[in-house]
């Protein structure tokens, strides 16, 4: 199973296109390293060769025949530790000197290289020589044994093959047991994903402990499956609390509408009636809207959204705005600021979010709300601050979900979504929500990276 | 530009349909439909409209196809989208395309109509003059200042800057969203009823030292600003 899986695997495919580049560079490596050894042991023989005909044509010409085949006697009976092979035989081929017994047959011409086999006095059978006619008519042969040179050639021949052979098992080894490891990997990762496809997000993909590219790639995948697994929870959140909280005011709805139904009204109460039910089916749309909105802005890629935009000019126009509501209320919104601060945003969104967070401070802490815009060393950051009753430490994290109301609050205007929105456009900005205590009332500050 | 009644509806939802005819009907237009891109791409080239409203998505050739066709063939016709689709890059699409204004279902009759008058007269406002006139009411958009009755008021320059988009659109319904795109350059519908205050407060400072009101509410869409008589 494994093994056929390690044979189609890609990384098993790769390794043997490697051990294949692989092997024909050390292969053509090994050639060249034989053809040069026998070439050089080859031309070191011929050079020897060529030195000894010359001293014996030297010789043959300064003093004779007589004196030739002395010389080559002489270098027969010294030749205990290189072994020379000479002929010299007279114009009828008779034998004069040497160490062979007779000229090769079918040797031929005046002058010339030549391999021949042949058995000398000492027993050498492969021979290379060199051959010419004197002027005088006799013919002289001057060699080698190549039976010395055999065994070393045989010797780099094994070495060499040897070598190859060692290197294709070791290739093919190493590409067979990295590929196992690596199908061994993706199979477990594999694993995982069918198990998760099956049964559900519950299951992780085991870490080895080792930090390698694997147990990187694992702890991605299972810090992607941890954020699936709390987006499926929080979708499910959702669609309980839209199914509850479309379901009211639908019901509501129904009820008036079967009411007025059986009912015989006038004209008047029949008109508020239907503007009723318009202003309750614009809220029900209205939330359908901020939903959409926010699953929207979770969904935007932040590189194609935003532009510089200047917090100071946005910030205060959304307290000049909410000043009039703020006003209504018997409150003020203070806005203070020093100035341009720039940060990488979107302006409607930035827009969205400050107004809710104003918003909310102006209804909820009483209508004196206080807006600041600050550069801070740690960089930009908006603040925004009422002296209402605040929201409790362990209710925080929790106001920023859909729908979370709290329970002082569910009776009055509002669906809940208002900070879930400021907590989206928040993580599009790559910006902190931080909600503090304002002592008493609520300062929520939003903390953006400086622009680089 | 073409018969000043005459506007080209394409929709292909029957009833959506029929309820627009019907409304803009009422309102003494001369309607024109479409159910399909095709046949609307057809009528539109006629170039003979005042307006027309476009739903975003149209069996055969959309919306936004439909509008850029148009748009490369030199009609200029006025064209508000109409969509399902409401969020911002939507928009930003629908307008880049050639849609001048954009309008997002479900809505209220009277905002579609607000909107269908605000392009068919468009041509007709965006005067050169430095004073604005309604009634006893005087901007002058040089000194960015306003007076009523010769009072001066005391305007901030969001204000200033409402009061004149207000007079500009005098005597036309002009819906809160198209306030908001105007005036603050949002492209989005608010949650809250901010818009309503800042307008209250608008309609304070206005009307107090008047002889009679000009900001009027028009209940479920926006504002009109007209002088009596």
């Amino acid at each position: 199973m494994l093994l056929a899986k390690t044979l189609r695997s890609s990384t098993f495919k790769l390794a043997v296109i490697c051990v294949a580049v692989f092997s024909a560079a050390v292969f053509a490596l090994l050639g060249y390293v034989y053809w040069a050894t026998t070439n050089y042991v080859r031309s070191r023989c011929d050079r020897d060769i060529s030195a000894d005909r010359a001293l014996l044509v030297q010789a043959y010409r300064n003093a004779g025949r007589g004196e030739l085949v002395a010389l080559i006697n002489q270098r027969i009976a010294l030749q205990s530790f290189e072994p020379g092979i000479y002929l010299l035989v007279d114009p009828s081929m008779a034998r004069l000197a040497g160490t062979l017994t007779s000229w090769p047959g079918g040797l031929r011409g005046v002058q010339g290289w030549v391999d021949f086999t042949a058995p000398d006095a000492a027993g050498h059978t492969q021979l290379r020589a060199t051959y010419e006619t004197l002027p005088d008519g006799s013919h002289l042969l001057v060699g080698r044994s190549l039976d010395d040179l055999d065994p070393f050639v045989g010797i780099v021949k094994t070495a060499l093959a040897g070598g190859a052979t060692l290197t294709l098992v070791l290739a093919a080894f190493a590409a067979v047991s990295i590929t196992r490891r690596t199908v061994g990997r993706i199979e477990a990762i594999n694993g995982t994903t069918r198990a998760i496809m099956h049964s559900g997000l519950g299951q992780r993909i085991p870490l080895r402990g080792t930090k390698d590219e694997w147990d990187q790639l694992a702890e991605n995948l299972n810090a992607m499956l941890d954020r699936i697994e709390e987006l499926m929870r929080e979708i499910r959140h959702v669609s309980d609390n839209v199914a509850h909280d479309l379901r009211t005011p639908l019901t509501r709805l129904r009820g008036r509408l079967e009411k007025a139904y059986h009912d015989e009204l006038d004209p008047e109460r029949s008109r508020a009636l239907v503007a009723d039910t318009m202003r309750e089916l614009d809220a029900v749309l209205g939330m359908f809207s901020s939903l959409l909105r926010i699953a929207r802005i979770e969904a935007l890629d932040p590189r194609g959204t935003l532009a510089v935009v200047d917090l100071d000019r946005v910030v205060g126009e959304v307290a000049e705005l909410f000043g009039a509501v703020a006003e209504e209320r018997g409150g003020r919104v203070k806005f203070e600021s020093r100035g341009t601060v720039l940060v990488n945003g979107d302006r409607d969104l930035l827009f969205d979010a400050i107004s809710n967070l104003v918003d909310n401070a102006i209804t909820h802490g009483g209508g004196d709300v206080q807006v600041t815009v600050h550069d801070t060393d740690e960089g930009p950051m908006i603040s925004v601050a009422d002296r209402g009753p605040g929201i409790p430490f362990e209710e925080r994290k929790d106001v920023l979900k859909r729908f979370y109301r709290l329970e002082r609050s569910r009776s009055s205007q509002g669906n809940g979504l208002g900070l879930s929105l400021v907590a989206a456009v928040t993580q599009l900005h790559g910006a902190r929500l931080e909600l503090q205590d304002n002592g008493p009332g609520l300062n929520i500050r939003l903390r953006f990276d400086r622009r680089s | 530009m073409g018969d000043p009644h005459r506007v080209l509806v394409l929709e292909d939802d029957l009833d959506t349909a029929a309820q627009l005819v019907d409304c803009l009907r009422t309102s003494g237009y001369t309607v024109d439909l479409a159910y399909d891109g095709d046949k609307g791409l057809a009528l539109g080239r006629r170039a003979d409209y005042v307006v027309m409203t476009v739903d975003r998505m149209l069996p055969r050739v959309d919306g936004i196809e439909v509008i850029q066709r148009l748009r490369k063939e030199g009609i200029v016709t006025p064209t508000l989208i109409i969509s399902a689709l409401g969020e911002v890059d939507d928009r930003v699409r629908g307008l880049r395309a050639g849609g001048d204004d954009y309008l997002v279902k479900p809505f209220a009759f009277a905002e579609l109509l607000a909107r269908v008058d605000a392009l068919a007269r468009r041509s007709a406002t965006g005067s050169r003059t430095t004073v604005l006139r309604v009634g006893d009411l005087e901007m002058d958009l040089l000194t960015r200042t306003a007076h009523r009755n010769a009072r001066q008021l005391e305007l901030s320059p969001k204000e200033f800057q409402l009061l004149e988009y207000l007079v500009r659109h005098a005597g036309q319904v002009v819906p809160r969203a198209m306030l908001l795109q105007h005036v603050w350059d949002l492209h989005f519908d608010p949650m809250t009823n901010v818009i309503d205050v800042y307008v209250g407060r608008l309609r304070r400072k206005v009307d107090s030292s008047g002889a009679y009101p000009l900001i009027h509410t028009v209940r479920g869409v926006g504002f009109c600003l007209r002088a009596p008589g």
